[in-house]
C-alpha cells in the first residue's frame, strides 16, 4: 500500500469515527464514564483512600477486558460496518480503490480512535491511584508503564477483531452482539472449564491476560474473593501467548478483507 | 434495431455483456457503444436493466460474461486505471448522514487520491452547495443530495459521469438545474450517461440514447435517428411494443 495514498485514507477513516456522536459518547460514557464510577466507588468503600496496587490492577482490567474493552469493540464495529451500512461502499467501491486497501486502513483508524478512550480510562485510574493512596505505597513507574503497555494491547487486539468482523458481516447488532458475548459470557465458561486444560490458551482474552502487569485476579482465581472483576489469566507460555493473539488478528483481518473483496457493492 | 453508433472515440464500450441473479437473466448480450463528449440517455422501463447494467459499467458486480472497456481500458484488467475518471451516482446518492458535505466529499477524495482532494472546492462551488457544505448531509434535501452526489462525480475530474435516474424527487427548479449542469459538463468534453425512464427530460437532454427491454439493448442511435421525427415517448413505446400496457 502506497503511503501517501493509505494516509488520507486512515484519516478520513478516524473523521467519520470522530463524527460518530452516539459512538463516541457511549465509548466516553464505558471508559472514562465507568472508571470515574469505580474510583468514586472504591474511595467512598475505603474512606477517601485507595489501595493504590489493587486499584491499578482494577482499572487496568475494567479498561482492558471489560469496559474499556465494550468501548473498543463499539468503535471497531462502527468502523467495520459503517460504509456498508450508510451506503456509501459502493461509491467508495466504484472508485476503483482497491476493495482490500479500503477495508485494511479502517483497523489502524479505528484503533487510533479507540485507544484515547481505553487510555484516558487508564489515566484517570493512575491519577487516582497516585492523588489517594494515603499510607499504602504509591504504584512504581515500572508497573504504570507495563499497564498501559497492556492496555494498548488488549485495546488493539479487540479493536481489530471488532473491524473483521463488523466487516465480514456487515452488521452492528449482529456483531456487537457476537463479540461482547463471546468476550464475557463464552470467555467466562471456558475460562471455568477446567477440564479443557490446555486448549483454553485459544481463547482471545485468555490470552491477552497472559501479559497482564500482575497476579490472577477475581472470584474465580480466588474463590469466596470480594473482587468482582476477573482478569482470565493462567500460567501459559509467552509465546503460545503472541501466537494465539495474532492468529485471532490475521483470522479476522483475513475474514473482514474476504468478504469486502467479494460483497455486492 | 436501428442502426450502431458509428464513431472513432468510445467512452463506453460493451460486448455480450450478460448477467445472471440465480436462474433468471436480468442482461443479456448487451453491446453497448457510448461516443465521448455527449450525453447519452440510457433508457428502460423500471426492471429492465438498466442499474444492473451501470453496477457492471462501474465494476460493483462481476459479469457472466462479456466485458466493458471504458474509455478504451478494460475494466475487468485495468480497474483503478478505466474507473479513475469516472463519477458514478448509481441508484440514489448515499452519505454518511452524521458528516458535513465537505466531509463526505473529503471522505471520497481521500480514497480517489490527491488530485481529487484539489478538486473538492471547486465541486461543492459548481453544484452551488459552497455555503452549505460545513451542513450535516442529514439535513439536507433530495435535490441537495442529488447536487452534493454530482460534486462527488466531479472529483474524479471526469471523462464519463454515470447519474442513475438523476432526476428522480427533483422539482421543477431542481431538474431545470440539472439539465444546465449536464449542459456545461458536455460542453467541457465529459460525456454524461443518463439512465432514466423520463423520456421527455432524455429526449431534452441527450444527444444520443440506448434503448434497454427485458435486459437486451434494442436501439441505440442519435437521438434524432432514434425518434425519427416523432417524439422520444411514442418511439420508446413502439420499441418496447409495451403501447397497451399503460
Amino acid at each position: 500500500m502506497n503511503r501517501t495514498v493509505t494516509r488520507p485514507m486512515i484519516a478520513a477513516d478516524i473523521l467519520k469515527l470522530r463524527r460518530h456522536r452516539p459512538t463516541m459518547t457511549a465509548a466516553a460514557v464505558l471508559s472514562a464514564g465507568i472508571t470515574a464510577l469505580y474510583l468514586a466507588v472504591v474511595l467512598a468503600r475505603h474512606n477517601g483512600q485507595l489501595p493504590a496496587a489493587q486499584t491499578l490492577a482494577d482499572g487496568t482490567t475494567l479498561m482492558g477486558l471489560y469496559f474499556g474493552s465494550f468501548a473498543a469493540i463499539l468503535i471497531g464495529t462502527e468502523a467495520g460496518t459503517a460504509d456498508v451500512a450508510s451506503g456509501v461502499f459502493r461509491d467508495l467501491a466504484a472508485t476503483g480503490r482497491s476493495r482490500t486497501t479500503l477495508f485494511l486502513t479502517r483497523v489502524p483508524a479505528a484503533i487510533a480512535v479507540a485507544l484515547p478512550f481505553t487510555l484516558g480510562g487508564l489515566i484517570l485510574t493512575i491519577a487516582a491511584a497516585f492523588a489517594f493512596h494515603g499510607t499504602s505505597p504509591a504504584p512504581g513507574a515500572g508497573l504504570v508503564a507495563e499497564s498501559a503497555g497492556w492496555v494498548v494491547l488488549a485495546t488493539a487486539a479487540v479493536t481489530t477483531l471488532a473491524v473483521g468482523v463488523g466487516s465480514f458481516t456487515g452488521s452492528r447488532s449482529i456483531t456487537l452482539t457476537a463479540i461482547i458475548g463471546w468476550q464475557t459470557v463464552a470467555t467466562g465458561l471456558l475460562y471455568l472449564a477446567t477440564f479443557l486444560g490446555a486448549a483454553r490458551d485459544l481463547v482471545l482474552l485468555i490470552s491477552l491476560s497472559r501479559f497482564f502487569p500482575g497476579p490472577a485476579v477475581g472470584t474465580r482465581a480466588h474463590p469466596g474473593s470480594s473482587n468482582a472483576l476477573n482478569n482470565f489469566k493462567l500460567p501459559m507460555p509467552a509465546a503460545t501467548a503472541v501466537l494465539v493473539i495474532l492468529a485471532w488478528a490475521v483470522i479476522a483481518v483475513a475474514a473482514g478483507a474476504w468478504r469486502t473483496r467479494t460483497r455486492d457493492a | 434495431m436501428l442502426s450502431p453508433m458509428t464513431t472513432s472515440s468510445l467512452i463506453i464500450e460493451t460486448r455480450g455483456l450478460t448477467k445472471r441473479f440465480g436462474g433468471s437473466t436480468a442482461v443479456a448480450d448487451v453491446n453497448l457503444r457510448v461516443p465521448a463528449g455527449c450525453a447519452f440517455g440510457f433508457l428502460g422501463h423500471n426492471g429492465a436493466g438498466k442499474t444492473t447494467v451501470i453496477r457492471l459499467l462501474v465494476g460493483l458486480t462481476q459479469p457472466d460474461a462479456g466485458s466493458v472497456r471504458l474509455a478504451g481500458r478494460p475494466l475487468a484488467a485495468q480497474r483503478a486505471a478505466a474507473l479513475a475518471r469516472v463519477g458514478a451516482i448509481v441508484e440514489e446518492p448515499r452519505f454518511h448522514n452524521h458528516l458535513t458535505g465537505r466531509e463526505n466529499l473529503r471522505v471520497i477524495a481521500a480514497v480517489r487520491g490527491p488530485q481529487s482532494r484539489r478538486q473538492l472546492e471547486p465541486a461543492l462551488a459548481r453544484v452551488g452547495l459552497a455555503d452549505r457544505g460545513d451542513d450535516r448531509v442529514g439535513t439536507y434535501s433530495q435535490g441537495m443530495r442529488q447536487r452534493l452526489g454530482i460534486a462527488r462525480c466531479l472529483l474524479a475530474d471526469p471523462e464519463l459521469i454515470i447519474l442513475d435516474e438523476p432526476m428522480n424527487g427533483l422539482d421543477p427548479g431542481g431538474i431545470l438545474e440539472l439539465r444546465g449542469l449536464i449542459a456545461s459538463l458536455v460542453a467541457e468534453g465529459r460525456t454524461v450517461f443518463i439512465s432514466s425512464h423520463l423520456l421527455d427530460e432524455i429526449e431534452k437532454t441527450c444527444d444520443a440514447a440506448a434503448v434497454i427491454d427485458r435486459g437486451r439493448i434494442i436501439a441505440q442511435a442519435p437521438m434524432r435517428e432514434l425518434t425519427g421525427g416523432a417524439s422520444l415517448e411514442d418511439r420508446f413505446l413502439r420499441l418496447t411494443s409495451r403501447v397497451g400496457d399503460r
